[in-house]
């Protein structure tokens, strides 16, 4: 075993050796995060990324990104080696950045909220994730996203509907409506899993209430005994069975809106982030948008945070660089490409298209959220839900045995 | 008749065997079912996305869209790609196969102690798929702190490389005569000596075969480097390609060019060296 | 002088270590390391693993919704992977043993998927399995034949033979050569011989060339055994575990378990699983080697 060691250690010196003779005393950053949904991300991250090196000389910024489950993936594996990055991308809920904060793998910011003010610049209802996991502060909102309903106007207006549905009832009423005109009324992707788990989670919002919801995600309740759990198991395989563009569990979700796109369905249960993609492809007057009807006033969404690893080598150069990121004028200048709103509360909103200005009118109205049962549950009961879901999708499970399954998973991991 | 007269015959025979002209139809039938995925593939990396969508699946392309290949090679940022998968196995390919070579005279020439165990040990290896053990095998490279290094990617590469090469050199090796390095070795040759001189050189048909062999499995290895490049600048192009497909699978020319610039290094290698392939195998793992 | 005094033992170790070394470090103690993983947890972000004896194990058998679905779906592939293949391979090699035409060309096109990665013939296929623009669809369209539309990857009866079949297009080409290699090896004149004597085309093939391939078909059927339990690329490519987990493998289950969902145990408890179902198939063969390569 001692030859083992000394045999690691000769080989890490080399890896470290080898790594270094590039840059000399150069500071680098290395920033993980997603492959921008539209161009305009990417473009901004790549100015900004300009604009604050050429501000502080010597240093560089290298950006990684990657698509949504490489990247939960890989910022997993890095956590347990050297490799990691210094500021990463990660969905704020308890599933996802909840577990890497409670894990120690983020660097409690209070002394950088302190430091640059960002307290009295950041949306309140933003930063509500970056206290719940520890007494510290952790990480900074990125983004914060709402989903809703978007539809295919035309194809309403085929359809004879006339009003955006207020109710859960008038939803379906509007979705038999299409079935009878020979218009599937939703497109979902069925290979990446967390598409279809949308409308699971809305169908419980709408079916449990706010409260039984959250008791549900929480793992407090039983799913067996609580009887709107078997309910919304029904209704989502009713939604499948008649209302939703068919075959969807061999497509993904970026198929899915181009089928949206080429009118083969009415409606997608998207972010925000869907008006910016919209308007890339295809005229955005055709399209509208209204909440999903859940009953609950509850606004469907998440926040994304940025956190700085608690490994990274230059905490106060990265906190200098989600400093500029969230400045008031780089917050102005790329207003829409993060996301409808920013997280900047100084920001200020003109000439916004009517898509946008709806969202915002969103934002304001709802001061409370629901996540994403990804961001809600821990990743191994999220891998179980989809798997519940899917299941009750595609008819293989009745509603009772998926609550079934989810309640006996979550018994026996204790 | 020129094709009769030599062909569709049975051994010894000189009747023409209406039986092998019909099974030479259904074979040409099967193989155009065999290539038809790769026609349709080149045919769709050519073809703009209204194309894809609209024209019929075999048609050719209307006008050649070759802007997908070069929008691919940029947003997959295969400049990246082909650069660690060539400097990674044009490292491990050939040092792989000169510790195997060494490793294999080892066992099968020299006399040593537990030479056999040595020997049952690495024959093991050929029998064990890295993929049951990914995540310990990430541990590993991850306690020596070269995750997302090239190193890191080789060693692993090396050593599960090591038991076939060694397998299959050691029964050539074995086959090859006693006296030939006995007599050397009574002239006063070390056995490095014997090995360098003697062996390598008259093992040069089937290193080279095994040559091919490795460069096609190297170049083509995905599993063990999505657990150790983690990082897209050490990304290998089977990595490029599957983010590749995650990120952009609904931009179905531009997906098909990055299959086809994937595939393409092995393709020509392969139809380079093509009957070496077949030498390889034969003279490797149907030893007789 | 330094040479001719070490003796040939040392030198034997020598040219043997450097590999030796690589491949025990970086290939057998994973191994052995993996058994002592599956006896204690770690979620891959605290600092220490803690025992647990045999509770992977427990849980891995009895509670994990997806194992037992995996160990079929591995099993089903596997003596798939080495029956289907393999006799197809077995009937071209045969065919293409023949005085034919174009012989060369026709080997190199069914040999041809094998060289391509497995990444790639996952995205070739999933991409021809395209529900919507997909090759298999669309010509069932274009021949009026719509109802035998299909979502070749999404409905469950159907993924995994979806997959299998894109691994069969890859690995036959593999298998035909391995028994082109054994065909040659079969004495011409003894066929000959039998052909004068009256025997049949079957009697030729019952009698002359089957036992004569004995080896041959052992080392192909171990080989492909082996092929098949490394089902990785393939599914992970194509479907992922999809849908709903019906496609998933042991071998990926284990790294889901491990690399995604970051329960260490458990994936080790399944890699060890896996581990010891390939070791009672592979030993005999083993043996065999053993006893073969002394001789």
């Amino acid at each position: 075993m001692q030859g083992c060691r000394a045999l690691r250690t000769t080989l890490s010196t080399l890896a470290v050796m080898a790594g270094m003779s590039g840059g000399a005393a150069a500071q680098e950053l290395t920033v993980w995060t997603l492959t921008g949904a539209v161009e305009a991300e990417n473009a901004a991250w790549a100015q900004i990324i300009e604009e604050f090196e050429a501000a502080n000389p010597g240093v560089t910024i290298r950006i990684e990104q990657r698509s949504v489950d490489e990247h939960k993936a890989a910022l997993r594996v890095a956590a347990r080696s050297d490799q990691g990055p210094d500021i990463y991308f990660m969905w704020a809920g308890l599933g996802l950045g909840g577990e890497f904060v409670q894990a120690g793998l983020s660097a409690p910011l209070d002394a950088y909220y302190e430091q640059y003010g960002w307290e009295d610049r950041l949306l309140p209802s933003a930063m509500g994730f970056t206290t719940a996991f520890t007494e510290e502060r952790h990480g900074v909102p990125y983004s914060f996203a709402g989903e809703a309903v978007y539809y295919n106007k035309a194809l309403f207006e085929q359809a004879g509907i006339t009003a955006e549905p207020q109710t859960y009832e008038e939803l379906k009423a509007a979705a038999d409506a299409l079935k009878a005109a020979g218009i599937p009324a939703f497109t979902f992707g069925g290979t990446v899993n967390w598409h279809l788990m949308r409308l699971m989670d809305v169908i419980l919002e709408t079916k449990c209430g706010a409260e039984t919801h959250d008791a549900l995600k929480a793992m407090t309740a039983d799913w067996t005994t609580t009887p709107c759990a078997v309910e919304s198991f029904a209704e989502l395989a009713d939604w499948s069975a008649n209302h939703i563009l068919s075959p969807f569990m061999g497509i993904d979700q970026a198929q899915s809106f181009n089928l949206f796109l080429a009118n083969r369905a009415a409606m997608m249960l998207e972010g925000d982030w869907l008006v910016g993609q919209i308007s890339q492809a295809a005229p955005i007057e055709g399209f509208d948008l209204f909440i999903f009807p859940t009953g609950t006033g509850r606004l469907y969404g998440f926040a994304e945070y940025l956190y700085i690893s608690s490994r990274s080598e230059h905490p106060d150069l990265a906190a200098k660089f989600l400093d500029y990121l969230l400045s008031d004028e780089v917050q102005q200048r790329h207003l829409g490409a993060f996301g409808a709103i920013s997280v900047n509360r100084n920001v200020e909103y003109q000439d916004v298209g009517d898509a946008e200005q709806q969202w915002l009118d969103i934002f304001a109205d709802h001061s409370e959220i629901f996540v994403n049962g990804d961001q809600a549950f821990p990743l191994d009961v999220t891998t179980e839900y989809f798997r519940v879901i899917n299941e009750v999708a595609q008819g293989n499970m009745t509603p009772e045995e998926g609550a079934a399954a989810m309640q006996s998973f979550i018994v026996n991991r204790g | 008749m020129t094709l009769a007269s030599r062909f569709f015959r049975q051994p010894g025979s000189a009747h023409l065997d209406p039986i092998l002209v019909g099974l030479w139809i259904s074979l040409i039938i099967l193989a155009a079912l065999w290539i038809a995925p790769f026609i349709f593939i080149v045919f769709t990396s050519l073809k703009s996305a209204a194309e894809v969508m609209g024209s019929s699946a075999f048609s050719p392309p209307a006008d050649y869209a070759w802007e997908n290949y070069s929008a691919a090679w940029q947003r997959g940022n295969f400049t990246t790609a082909s650069f660690n998968s060539i400097i990674i196995t044009a490292i491990k390919v050939p040092l792989g196969l000169f510790l195997s070579a060494m490793a294999a005279y080892a066992l099968a020439c020299v006399r040593m102690r537990w030479r056999k165990l040595f020997f049952v040990v690495v024959l093991f290896g050929t029998m064990i798929p890295f993929q049951v053990m990914l995540a310990p095998i990430f541990r590993q490279v991850n306690a020596f702190g070269l995750i997302n290094t090239y190193p890191g990617i080789i060693l692993p590469y090396l050593a599960f490389g090591v038991p076939y090469q060694v397998f299959i050199l050691h029964g050539f090796f074995s086959a090859v005569p006693r006296e030939l390095s006995e007599a050397a070795r009574i002239d006063g040759a070390s056995h490095f000596v014997i090995f360098r001189r003697i062996f390598l050189p008259i093992s040069l048909p089937v290193l080279a075969a095994l040559f091919i062999l490795d460069f096609v499995a190297t170049w083509n290895e995905f599993a063990m480097a999505l657990v150790i490049l983690q990082d897209s600048d050490m990304w290998t192009l089977p990595l490029g390609l599957m983010a590749f497909q995650s990120q952009f699978q609904s931009n179905y020319g531009q997906l098909n060019a990055a299959i086809v610039m994937t595939v393409l290094p092995a393709v020509i290698v392969y139809l380079i060296f093509q009957r070496y392939f077949v030498a390889g195998l034969v003279s490797g793992a149907v030893k007789e | 002088m330094m040479r001719r005094s070490l003796r040939p033992q040392a030198e034997g170790y020598m040219l043997l270590l450097p590999a030796l070394v690589v491949y025990l470090i970086f290939a057998f103690y994973p191994m052995i390391d993996v058994i002592r993983q599956s006896f204690s947890e770690w979620n891959g972000l605290d600092a220490q693993s803690r025992f647990v004896g045999w509770n992977n194990y427990r849980v891995v058998l009895t509670q994990d919704p997806v194992f037992w679905g995996a160990l079929v779906n591995t099993v089903l592939w596997t003596l798939a992977a080495i029956t289907l293949p393999n006799l197809i391979a077995f009937g071209l090699a045969l065919a293409l043993n023949q005085s034919l035409p174009a012989r060369g060309t026709l080997r190199a096109i069914f040999y041809l998927p094998v060289i391509i990665a497995s990444i790639a013939v996952a995205t070739i296929w999933r991409w021809m399995y395209d529900p919507f623009f997909g090759l298999f669809n669309s010509l069932l369209t274009e021949w009026g034949m719509s109802g035998w539309i299909q979502d070749w990857l999404g409905n469950r009866k159907l993924a995994l033979w979806s997959v299998f079949v894109a691994h069969l297009w890859s690995s036959v080409g593999f298998s035909m050569v391995l028994f082109l290699a054994g065909l040659q090896g079969v004495s011409q004149t003894l066929i000959e011989a039998a052909r004068i004597d009256g025997a049949g085309r079957y009697a030729v093939f019952r009698h002359v060339t089957l036992p004569a391939l004995g080896p041959t078909i052992t080392i192909v059927l171990v080989l492909s055994l082996i092929n098949s339990l490394k089902a990785f690329d393939i599914v992970y490519g194509m479907t992922g575990g999809g849908p709903a987990q019906s496609t998933q493998m042991l071998a990926m289950w284990a790294y889901t378990q491990a690399m995604q969902l970051g329960s260490f145990g458990r994936g080790a408890a399944v890699s060890v699983i896996l581990l010891i179902i390939t070791l009672v198939i592979v030993i005999p063969y083993l043996r065999w080697t053993l006893r073969r390569s002394t001789t």
